[in-house]
C-alpha cells in the first residue's frame, strides 16, 4: 500500500506541471472563446457564444479543408520517408544506431522557425539552390521553389519528420527479428515477407507516427506563413491573425477550441485502435 | 519561452531579415505555449511617475527591423554603458498583441494612428520635456501633434509614405498608379504589405473611395478587389526589402525609405526604384515611446534625447531613408530625395495627405473582419 502511495506522490510534479502548464491555459482559452473586445482590443470575458457561430462561416471551410489535406499530405510523405529510414537504423545501424538516432533529433537543437527561415534563404527565386541551377545549367531560368502549397508540405515534412521516424524505429527495434526468419523459413518473399510480418508487428508504431505528425501539421501556421503563398492559408495562421493581426483574441480562442475538438476525434480514434491492440496482444 | 525565442533571433541569428516576420512568429508560438495573458489598460498615476533621464539599466527595445542604424544601437551602448536587448514587430497590431500579453519594453515604435489608442489606454510613460536636452530640436510642428497633443507621450521618428517599389532589370513601364500592382505580366511576383491598413487603404484609394472609409458597401468592394488580386500574388509579406533582394518580388507595395535602405544593400542600387501612385498615398508618422510598464525608463529618456541629437539622427537618417522631424537633420534627406525626388516626402505632405484614422469598436471590427476574409478566401 505503502508504495503505491510513494508512486502516487511521484506523480505530483507532473501532475502540478500539467495542471498549471496545460489545464489552466486551456481554461483560459475556453473563457476567452465566449468573451468579446473592447475598443483597445483587450478581451472582456462573457458570454458571447457568437464566437463559436462566426467560426462556423462557410468561409473558413476551405480553410480548413486545405489545412487538413496538407497535413495528409504530410502524414503520407513523412511515412513514405520515414519507414525505410527507420527500418534502416532499426536493422543495419549496428554500432551506429544510437548515433543515427541522434542524428535524427538533432535539428531539433535548432527551433522550427529558424529552420523555416534557413529555408528561405535556400529556396529563394535567386537563392542558393537557385543560383546552382542556373550557374551549372541545368536550366535557363531558376524554379519557382517558394510561397507554393509543395513549399508549405515540404516545410510540414521537414519539421515532423522525426515524429514519424522515432516510434517506427521503436516498433522495428521491439520486433522480434525471428519472425522474419520465420517468415523466410516459411519461402516468403522479402516483400511477403514484410507485409505478413514486419508490417502488422509494426502497425502500432506506424499509426503512432502518423498521428504525431498530423496533428501539429493541422495546426501549424509556421511553414504557410513563411513558404506559402496568398492562397495556403491554414487553420493556424487564421488563428494566429486574429491574435496578432486583427485584436479578436476570443475569435481566435474560438477557433483553437474547435481546432482542439476536431482533433481530439483523431486522437480518440487511435487511442481505441492502440488499446485494441494491445488487448489482442494479451490474448 | 518568448523571450528565449527573440533573444535567439535578436542576438544570435543577426541577420535582420530573420527578424521582421520573426517576431510576430515568435509571439504565435508562445501565445500557443503560454496562454492569454490579460494587462489591459494601465492606471493614469502610473503614466506619470516622475522620471530622471539616467542609466537605470540596459534598454528593452522593441522597433521594426531594419528601422535603425545598427551602428547608432552600439554608439548608444558605448556611450551610456549600457545594453540594448532588441527585438522587432513585423505590424502594428502584432507590437499592440505583444503589448497586451504582458511583455515589458522600455522604447517602442507606434504610428500615429496606434499612438493614440496607447494613451487612451494609459500605458504610455509621460515624458518630461525638461528631461530631453534635444527636446527643442524636434520640429516645431511635432510639439504638438494631433496625434499626441502637446506632445506628451511621443517623440516623432520617420515620416513615411506608402507606395510601389519595383526592380526595373526585370519590369519597367510602371505607371505611377495602384494598377501596377495588379499587372498580369508581373503574375506571381507581386506582393502586397501583409498589413490590414496598407493592403485595404490600397484597394480603398484605387476604388477612389476615402483611405480609412468605414461604409460596409465600399469596404466589401475593396474586398472583392483583394480577393481577385490573389491569383496575380506571390504573397503578403512586410519584408519589403528581403523579398526584392533575393529575388521573389519584382514589384513590392512598400514604404519610401525601404527602397534607400534596400539600396544601401545591393551591387545595383540604380535598378530598385519607388514610385507614388497618383490614385493617392497614405502618409504616416512614426513615434518613439516609453510603454508605462517600462522597467528602465531612465535610460529610454536617454535613448529618446539620443535619437533626436541632429548628429544622430542625420546618421540615421542616411541608413534607413525616412526623414526625421529633427532641426539640423534635414539635409541627409534632403541629398537622398535629391538623389530620387520619388522617395521625397515633406512635412505638408504629413500633414495634407491621408492618414490611416484611428478607427475603434465595429469600425475596428469590420476592418479586421475584412481582411481575415481576404485572408482565408
Amino acid at each position: 500500500m505503502s508504495e503505491q502511495r510513494f508512486a502516487t506522490t511521484l506523480l505530483l510534479p507532473g501532475g502540478l506541471w500539467l495542471l498549471l502548464l496545460f489545464a489552466v491555459p486551456l481554461g483560459l482559452v475556453l473563457a476567452a472563446s465566449l468573451g468579446s473586445t473592447d475598443d483597445l482590443g483587450n478581451t472582456v470575458y462573457g458570454w458571447h457564444p457568437e464566437n463559436y457561430r462566426q467560426a462556423f462561416d462557410p468561409l473558413f471551410l476551405p480553410v480548413l479543408l486545405r489545412s487538413v489535406g496538407f497535413a495528409f499530405a504530410t502524414v503520407a510523405l513523412c511515412l513514405l520517408i520515414g519507414y525505410p529510414v527507420a527500418y534502416y537504423i532499426a536493422r543495419y545501424g549496428g554500432r551506429w544506431k544510437h548515433m543515427l538516432i541522434a542524428l535524427v533529433v538533432l535539428p531539433f537543437f535548432v527551433n522550427y522557425l529558424v529552420r523555416t527561415y534557413a529555408w528561405v534563404a535556400l529556396l529563394a527565386d535567386e537563392g542558393l539552390v537557385n543560383g546552382a541551377i542556373t550557374n551549372l545549367g541545368i536550366r535557363d531560368t531558376g524554379i519557382t521553389f517558394l510561397n507554393t502549397s509543395f513549399a508549405v508540405v515540404g516545410g510540414l515534412v521537414y519539421g515532423y519528420l522525426a515524429f514519424m521516424i522515432l516510434p517506427i524505429y521503436a516498433a522495428i527495434d521491439r520486433m522480434d527479428q525471428a519472425l522474419v526468419e520465420a517468415g523466410k523459413d516459411l519461402y516468403g518473399t522479402p516483400w511477403n515477407t514484410f507485409r505478413h510480418v514486419t508490417w502488422p508487428a509494426t502497425f502500432q508504431g506506424v499509426l503512432a507516427g502518423c498521428v504525431l505528425v498530423f496533428l501539429p501539421s493541422v495546426g501549424d501556421f509556421i511553414s504557410a506563413q513563411l513558404l506559402g503563398g496568398p492562397s495556403t492559408y491554414m487553420i493556424g495562421n487564421l488563428i494566429q491573425q486574429q491574435f496578432l493581426g486583427a485584436d479578436n483574441w476570443p475569435f481566435g480562442a474560438a477557433l483553437t477550441a474547435i481546432l482542439m475538438a476536431f482533433l481530439s476525434i483523431w486522437m480518440v480514434l487511435y487511442l481505441r485502435s492502440a488499446a485494441r491492440a494491445s488487448r489482442e496482444a494479451a490474448l | 519561452m518568448l523571450r528565449d525565442i527573440d533573444d535567439f533571433l535578436a542576438g544570435r541569428i543577426g541577420r535582420r531579415e530573420l527578424l521582421r516576420g520573426g517576431a510576430g512568429l515568435a509571439l504565435g508560438a508562445g501565445l500557443a505555449g503560454c496562454g492569454l495573458g490579460d494587462s489591459g489598460s494601465g492606471s493614469k498615476k502610473e503614466t506619470e511617475k516622475v522620471v530622471k533621464a539616467k542609466p537605470d539599466g540596459d534598454l528593452v527595445y522593441f522597433n521594426w527591423s531594419e528601422y535603425l542604424d545598427p551602428a547608432l544601437i552600439k554608439k548608444f551602448e558605448k556611450q551610456y554603458g549600457v545594453k540594448v536587448r532588441q527585438s522587432n514587430f513585423d505590424s502594428m497590431s502584432s507590437m499592440m498583441a505583444k503589448l497586451r500579453s504582458g511583455n515589458q519594453y522600455d522604447v517602442i515604435f507606434p504610428d500615429q494612428s496606434y499612438a493614440p489608442r496607447l494613451i487612451a489606454a494609459n500605458q504610455l510613460l509621460k515624458i518630461d520635456h525638461d528631461q530631453l536636452k534635444n527636446y527643442d530640436n524636434i520640429w516645431d510642428f511635432f510639439h504638438d501633434p494631433k496625434y499626441d497633443p502637446g506632445a506628451e507621450h511621443t517623440v516623432p521618428y520617420g515620416l513615411y509614405a506608402t507606395g510601389i517599389i519595383w526592380n526595373e532589370d526585370k519590369i519597367s513601364g510602371m505607371t505611377e498608379s495602384w494598377n501596377d500592382l495588379f499587372r498580369e505580366d508581373a503574375k506571381g511576383k507581386i506582393f502586397v504589405l501583409d498589413d490590414y491598413q496598407e493592403a485595404i487603404g490600397m484597394a480603398n484609394l484605387r476604388n477612389g473611395f476615402d483611405l480609412s472609409t468605414v461604409d460596409p458597401d465600399e469596404l466589401d468592394k475593396s474586398k472583392q478587389m483583394l480577393i481577385d488580386q490573389k491569383p496575380l500574388l506571390r504573397g503578403y509579406s512586410t519584408d519589403d526589402i528581403q523579398n526584392l533582394i533575393n529575388g521573389n518580388a519584382w514589384i513590392h507595395h512598400g514604404w519610401n525609405g525601404d527602397v534607400v535602405n534596400l539600396r544601401n544593400q545591393v551591387k545595383n542600387p540604380e535598378s530598385y526604384r519607388f514610385e507614388k501612385a497618383k490614385e493617392g498615398i497614405p502618409v504616416g508618422t512614426d513615434t518613439i515611446a516609453i510603454p508605462a510598464n517600462a522597467q528602465h525608463p531612465g535610460t529610454a529618456l536617454l535613448f529618446l534625447d539620443f535619437m533626436m541629437d541632429p548628429e544622430n539622427a542625420s546618421q540615421n537618417v542616411a541608413y534607413f531613408g525616412y526623414p526625421m522631424a529633427v532641426k539640423g537633420a534635414e539635409d541627409a534627406f534632403a541629398k537622398i530625395a535629391k538623389e530620387d525626388p520619388a522617395v521625397q516626402i515633406t512635412l505638408d505632405d504629413v500633414t495634407n495627405g491621408q492618414q490611416y484614422a484611428y478607427l475603434t469598436g465595429e469600425d475596428k471590427a469590420l476592418w479586421d473582419r475584412t481582411w481575415t476574409e481576404v485572408k482565408a478566401a
